[in-house]
């Protein structure tokens, strides 16, 4: 039948994955932490029906062939790990990452996963959580009486105990770095996992080493742009309608074919 | 038989391969980098007996549109677009070298540098592989500097430069898995010049109203090879009626 359904109908399915991505990036315009995908197309292989240079007698060359392309897909949805903008919230337990660099997170099954989002919480024992409940590793323990917390650039956190004018520290976050980190794979709620794409986490303290630093009562929100978003939805849909287009002429060709012939 | 029918016949069949080139176009036409293929009809005449009117159509992709596609800022450090005329030169899985516009690159587990369709991109010599680094910049000559993880800003160190050419337009061709070759298969030599945009892609260099407007012409030639078609059948019934009433 006619190549030109076919290929068409990749275009169609090509741009449907990426209204798909749009959508998601836009439903997290307000996650803290999100970073955007963004949808890579890729030509698909080209079939040659007349090879360029090929001998048309023995002493003359086609000019030129006939290379039928088949269309196009969606080879990869890239993270998009640009800065976020930063958000002061006033909560001690808020923390962005100026700079490179993940909070690392222990699973239930004892794994780590990484993270850009710093919305903290305290469990019933005192520890530092996500707002999943998951613990901050290494694992940081408030005492029940704390004054205050202070969570320093280098990620020393300290609390103010009563009846005592100094300061106690009660722990160290550390920070995680990949050399790739659009290799992570994005597993929802905030969280990341390391792949072999993206290389071995590079452990370390905030703001060494080419770590961000901590910013206590910060958040680094979505790094979604809206108006780019909405761009590109813009363009999506109108090349998905050309496309769908190209269908309903080639379906208009075949029709004249069976009602005419 | 008539002659006209096949005439028609291999017309209507030539005009649904141009039509998938053009539909092909289309559906890349959010594809970065992409370059339109052009499509024409060249005449193959059939030499024999009778009146030279054995002329059938052949559609051929003659050339590739090489024109620059429209420019797309995204602010990614690692996102490079060329500047005027120029490739980038790349190496696919098998070794060999190839071209692109599209210079969506990324750092993988081992710290060297790919396109987004995983070929490595090549620099002076071969392959960049790029130190732990907190920031990578591209400069305008394709110079690869990064900032060494640690390092302050006043510590950069330069890497590489990305193998930029400048080849003769119609040196290249377009390949079968869409990356462009020199049509004599060899290396091109890296070219001085070439300037490169970081933070910025080329977009796909398809006109879609252009596209549009081939598809939609295409489809009504191939309404008239098939009336033809159907005038060739409606003579040959006249033919027959007449050997009837004789």
């Amino acid at each position: 039948m006619m190549s030109a359904l076919w290929v068409s109908k990749t275009g169609l399915a090509a741009q449907d994955t990426a209204l798909r991505a749009i959508s998601n990036n836009l439903a997290n315009v307000s996650t803290v932490g999100y970073k955007r995908d963004r949808a890579v197309f890729r030509d698909l292989l080209y079939q040659i029906q007349e090879q360029p240079g090929g001998l048309s007698s023995q002493d003359t060359t086609l000019p030129s062939g006939l290379q039928l392309g088949t269309g196009v897909e969606i080879g990869a949805t890239q993270k998009v790990f640009t800065k976020g903008d930063l958000q002061a919230t006033s909560q001690p337990l808020d923390l962005a990452i100026d700079g490179r660099g993940f909070f690392q997170v222990a699973m239930p099954d004892g794994s780590l996963t990484y993270t850009r989002d710093g919305q903290f919480q305290l469990s019933e024992e005192g520890e530092i959580v996500t707002a999943e409940g998951y613990r901050l590793e290494p694992a940081v323990n408030i005492p029940a009486d704390a004054q205050s917390i202070t969570i320093g650039a280098d990620g020393t956190v300290t609390v103010m105990l009563p009846g005592d004018n100094g300061v106690t520290q009660v722990g160290d976050i550390q920070l995680a770095d990949f050399i790739n980190p659009a290799g992570l794979q994005a597993i929802g709620g905030n969280l990341f996992r390391e792949t072999p794409a993206s290389g071995a986490p590079l452990t370390g303290t905030p703001g060494n080493n080419g770590l961000g630093g901590l910013l206590q009562g910060n958040l680094e929100n979505s790094n979604v742009n809206v108006v780019e978003e909405m761009v590109n939805m813009v363009s999506t849909q109108r090349a998905y309608e050309m496309n769908s287009r190209v269908v309903s002429t080639a379906d208009q060709m075949l029709q004249f074919v069976t009602q005419n012939l | 038989m008539d002659n006209v029918l096949y005439l028609s016949m291999s017309a209507a069949r030539e005009i649904i391969q141009a039509q998938a080139v053009h539909a092909n176009n289309l559906a890349n036409a959010g594809t970065g980098g992409f370059k339109a293929d052009f499509a024409q009809a060249r005449a193959m005449q059939v030499y024999g007996d009778g009146l030279p009117g054995r002329v059938y159509a052949a559609t051929e992709s003659p050339a590739t549109d090489m024109s620059s596609g429209s420019l797309d800022r995204t602010g990614r450090n690692l996102d490079v677009a060329i500047d005027g005329d120029g490739w980038l030169a790349v190496q696919r899985p098998d070794g060999s070298e190839a071209y692109t516009r599209y210079g969506s690159l990324e750092v993988d587990a081992a710290g060297v540098l790919r396109t987004s369709r995983g070929d490595l991109v090549l620099g002076d010599g071969g392959p960049i592989a790029l130190p732990p680094f907190e920031t990578v910049l591209i400069g305008g000559d394709g110079t690869v500097t990064v900032q060494p993880q640690g390092q302050d800003t006043s510590n950069l160190v330069q890497i590489d430069q990305l193998k930029l050419v400048r080849p003769d337009p119609g040196a290249l061709v377009k390949g079968p898995d869409g990356l462009f070759v020199r049509a004599d298969g060899l290396p091109e030599p890296p070219a001085a010049g070439v300037s490169v945009v970081s933070g910025t892609v080329e977009n796909s260099n398809v006109n879609v109203v252009n596209e549009m407007t081939e598809i939609l012409a295409l489809a009504r030639e191939f309404e008239i090879q098939l009336r033809l078609m159907q005038s060739a059948e409606q003579n040959d019934e006249a033919a027959a009626e007449l050997v009837r009433l004789g």
